[in-house]
């Protein structure tokens, strides 16, 4: 298959799997609702009020919309994080760029923002300049004479991670929990419905994130050779690597701004791609972003069903099935590959 | 346990000892010999420091947690920090004759702990109205203060069956009671709050969910068709996130602009201030049967 038709059915056939489980998605869920008036909803047949009418179109949907573009996101970061890195275990919750973030956004929190269009933007913004510190610090703590070696990496995000996570708890036992509200809860990664301005913030900033990582993605195939073969191809490696940078802390920070700080997608997702579809970014990137959506929306619809009524925070679910996935990693051929 | 036990234990037996000793029977059952009645008490729960207050014996009160906010009065108590770690250092500075603890919000380390200091430990366990009336009675005999605690029931239960009698024979609308909005707690069987909802003429939505008070998903709640909402203010504040259910318009209770806030503190409390809930809720689950006043909307 050449490149184009390639990319057109990975994408195809990702989108249309995408489509299936968020129909499934809709149709289950803790309130009992028949599938007849689920379709009449979103259809805008149904009664246009009433609890029914809440739970589809006020809960569930946006919900739903929600899981699709942090998945998306997260997994779009972590092939970014991973590519300008060159090592497979980058990830923007183990690198403690997640952290960063998190503790952003419990700054901003205290300052009592509300839900608005404006808040979310002014909630993104702290959230991303916490990914960029928290991501500048561990590049800063890890490069040696000789690039990014991989242990080292590793431990640098773990130690900024746990002083963020530290940070975070200094915050939290010196303001009032009303002012916070569900701060702890949503430290687990929780996807409660988006209002609509919001959610369009959300998606906007995901556009964005998405831009900034793909639109470079053949030059990301280049420095995969090293950046002294990328340079002599014509590409200006340090101003790639700002620019992945930028987008990856980005869309890092707008998920955890909006569902919390979320681990793992980044990692598992762009892995489960890469032995699906090949290490060409003009693919990978696309299908890790359809890819990751149906992860997290996956997940987060059995956080919300397994123990109904009540429900898990999904970032137990992606935990769950992360940490096992990083140990194979970590013990695996990948793992021990040094720059 | 059982039932009559429970009655056994909460009726106090004060059974004059050999010499001075006074023995003493718990909430919970369990005997303690006092040497005299207590002078210096140290109190762990908000609620026993408010009844104590109640029913005039604030003098014999060394001692308050920080959750103990309530008369203003019990804020000038000196305090022993938080109800989960309380410093044990200024507790026994406070030198207490006897210390008033809980099964739920104490710890049991703090109880053992106490317990190794050698200091007597009254342990109440309510759990519902009835409970409450009868430790108001109980704690009026350990303290001698027992017309104060009489004066306080008879009043209490008069007010409750006033609230029974007015809406006796009405409808019981839908109610969902927000305990915490994110993640969403709500009160389950056997919750005082879902009694308190009965008791105020509603029926609870979320009463035969899980014991106390369980976690609920925002949907599972919603799709319970609630006809009024009670979101529970904490400490003064405002609810959190009022605005989440604002923006459900089409719900039916919010469309009808029944979307209320309580003061959680008298609903969540074991003490006197729980019949001023009852009455709060049945003003707002059954507006029309009380004269217009200041409601908690």
């Amino acid at each position: 298959m050449t490149g184009p038709a390639r990319l057109a059915a990975v994408c195809g056939g990702l989108a249309l799997l995408l489509g299936v489980v968020a129909v499934g998605s809709l149709l289950v869920g803790s309130a009992r609702i028949g599938p007849g008036v689920i379709v009449d909803l979103v259809t805008g047949r149904g009664p246009l009020e009433g609890a029914e009418r809440v739970v589809i179109l006020g809960i569930r949907l946006p919900r739903i919309a929600a899981a699709a573009l942090a998945g998306g996101a997260l997994a779009v970061a972590g092939a970014g994080f991973q590519a300008l890195t060159r090592n497979p275990l980058a990830e923007p919750s183990i690198l403690g760029v997640s952290a960063g973030a998190a503790f952003g956004v419990v700054l901003a929190q205290i300052s009592g923002l509300g839900q608005g269009v404006v808040e979310a933007l002014g909630l993104t913004a702290f959230a991303f300049a916490g990914a960029v510190v928290a991501g500048s610090a561990v590049y800063l703590i890890a490069s040696t004479g000789g690039g990014l070696p991989v242990h080292t990496l590793l431990l640098a995000g773990v130690i900024v991670g746990i002083f963020f996570s530290a940070a975070i708890t200094v915050v939290i036992s010196l303001v009032d929990t009303n002012r916070l509200g569900g701060v702890i809860h949503w430290l687990l990664g929780n996807l409660a419905p988006i209002p609509a301005g919001a959610l369009g913030v959300f998606g906007a900033t995901v556009a964005l994130g998405f831009w900034l990582v793909l639109g470079r993605a053949r030059a990301l195939n280049l420095l995969a050779l090293g950046e002294e073969g990328a340079q002599e191809l014509g590409v200006d490696a340090e101003r790639l690597k700002r620019r992945i940078f930028a987008g990856a802390a980005l869309l890092t920070g707008v998920v955890v701004a909006f569902v919390g700080p979320i681990g793992f997608v980044g990692l598992i997702v762009p892995h489960a791609m890469r032995m699906l579809v090949g290490s060409d970014h003009r693919v990978l990137i696309p299908a890790a972003a359809l890819g990751g959506g149906v992860f997290l929306l996956s997940a987060d619809t059995l956080a919300r069903t397994v123990v109904a009524p009540a429900e898990l925070s999904v970032g137990v679910i992606t935990s769950f099935c992360g940490a096992p996935f990083f140990i194979y990693l970590l013990r695996s051929r990948v793992g021990r590959i040094m720059p | 346990m059982t039932t009559s036990l429970r009655a056994l234990a909460l009726c106090l037996l004060l059974v004059p000892g050999s010499g001075w000793g006074l023995e003493v029977v718990d909430q919970t059952g369990r005997v303690l010999t006092l040497p005299a009645p207590p002078r210096r008490i140290v109190s762990l729960v908000p609620s026993v420091t408010e009844i104590l207050f109640a029913i005039g014996a604030q003098e014999t009160l060394a001692g308050v947690t920080d959750f103990c906010d309530f008369p203003a009065e019990a804020k000038r108590k000196p305090s022993v920090g938080g109800m989960i770690s309380p410093s044990l250092e200024t507790l026994v500075t406070l030198k207490p004759d006897l210390v008033v603890a809980t099964r739920s919000g104490n710890r049991a380390e703090t109880f053992d702990q106490l317990k190794r200091l050698g200091l007597p430990i009254y342990l109440v366990d309510p759990s519902s109205v009835g409970d409450v009336l009868r430790l108001v009675g109980g704690l009026g005999e350990l303290t001698g203060h027992r017309d104060g605690a009489s004066a306080v029931t008879a009043d209490l239960e008069r007010r409750i069956k006033s609230v029974g009698e007015r809406i006796a024979g009405r409808p019981r609308p839908r109610v969902l009671y927000v305990l915490w909005p994110d993640p969403l707690i709500v009160p389950g069987r056997g919750a005082l709050v879902s009694e308190l909802i009965t008791l105020a003429g509603g029926e609870s939505v979320t009463a035969d969910q899980g014991a106390g008070y369980p976690r609920m998903s925002l949907e599972a709640a919603v799709g319970r068709a609630p006809e009024v909402i009670v979101l529970a203010s904490h400490s003064g504040g405002t609810p959190v996130g009022r605005d989440k259910w604002e923006r459900l318009e089409s719900l039916p209770a919010v469309k009808s602009k029944r979307l209320y806030t309580a003061d959680g503190s008298v609903m969540h409390r074991y003490g006197p201030r729980l019949v001023d809930g009852i009455e709060t809720l049945a003003r707002l689950i059954h507006p029309e049967l009380f004269r217009p006043e200041a409601s908690g909307k």
